[in-house]
């Protein structure tokens, strides 16, 4: 795809689910949230257009799984773990909702310390409730990811 | 006396429910973003020829009206649509599904409204269904 063909595309078309994944809801659920970030929050286009890598999330209590593969201003969400995932993201559904919860500091869009979700993700991690594999390799795409996926 | 589901009465009920669950005046009280349509897909077999609707009109902690309609009306008139088919509404009801749980399964889905917003009041979507499960409810099947 051409860099001017790229630029006259909406994000609608930019979000893609792969077949298979019509009726996974959480996939369904993240592509809604990714999209409605993305219109509603234009500091959130350049994370999107930045994030490159394969994301997979578990809902564990839901035995559901996704993977969010990245390609710059393109995203494909499968139904379950395809391919080697860079990060991933194991919790229940309620702490994967949590986890777009995190608030983020009004400047740079760090997640902010003193944020009421952050802690309790925080507290969830140390207890191991939440699980994320591969951050500290990936942490720039882990925190593209949480700003991208942040509702703040 | 025991309410079918769904129907007008069931529904007069379910919204002195949530007005009497003091949880939900807690949880819903910042909530000024519109009417909740709980749709119920078409099942013939248990005579529900097409899709029917809970309105709820919900705001700031009370439920200030609830109608029984047809989900094309009050799509119409929601600000949030929330769908599925009856059987799935049952077990949500009977079996106290967690509705996030039950959303990322796929067993419901959200048809209209922002997503964003609905995730800011999980507690609130769980006290409308705590207030659902102190109707006395006579199930279709």
């Amino acid at each position: 795809m051409t860099r001017n063909h790229m630029a006259t595309l909406s994000y609608e078309s930019r979000i893609e689910l792969a077949p298979g994944a019509e009726d996974n809801g959480l996939a369904s659920m993240l592509s809604a949230l990714i999209l409605q970030n993305l219109q509603d929050k234009p500091k959130k286009r350049d994370d999107f257009a930045k994030l490159r890598g394969r994301v997979a999330i578990v809902a564990e209590d839901a035995a559901v799984s996704l993977t969010l593969v990245f390609e710059g201003n393109m995203l494909t969400i499968y139904d379950g773990i395809v391919g080697v995932p860079d990060v991933t993201v194991r919790a229940d559904s309620e702490d994967i909702v949590q986890l777009s919860l995190v608030e983020l500091t009004s400047f740079l869009g760090l997640p902010n310390p003193r944020g009421a979700a952050l802690r309790e993700v925080v507290q969830k991690s140390k207890h191991g409730k939440i699980r994320v594999f591969g951050a500290l390799l990936h942490w720039p795409l882990v925190l593209r990811l949480t700003r991208l996926m942040s509702i703040h | 006396m025991a309410h079918l589901f769904p129907s007008a009465p069931w529904t007069a009920a379910y919204q002195s429910a949530v007005n009497a669950n003091p949880n939900y005046q807690v949880a819903g009280k910042d909530w000024t973003h519109g009417a909740v349509a709980l749709v119920v897909r078409a099942d013939p077999s248990i005579d529900l020829g097409e899709d029917m609707a809970v309105l709820l009109d919900v705001h700031a902690g009370e439920c200030r009206a609830a109608t029984y309609t047809t989900a094309s009306d009050a799509r119409s008139r929601a600000a949030f649509a929330v769908e599925g088919p009856y059987d799935n509404w049952k077990t949500l009801i009977v079996e106290n599904l967690d509705p996030i749980k039950a959303l990322m399964q796929g067993k419901f889905k959200l048809t209209k409204g922002h997503l964003p917003t609905i995730i800011r009041y999980v507690e609130s979507s769980k006290q409308l269904l705590a207030s659902a499960q102190t109707v006395s409810t006579e199930f279709r099947r």
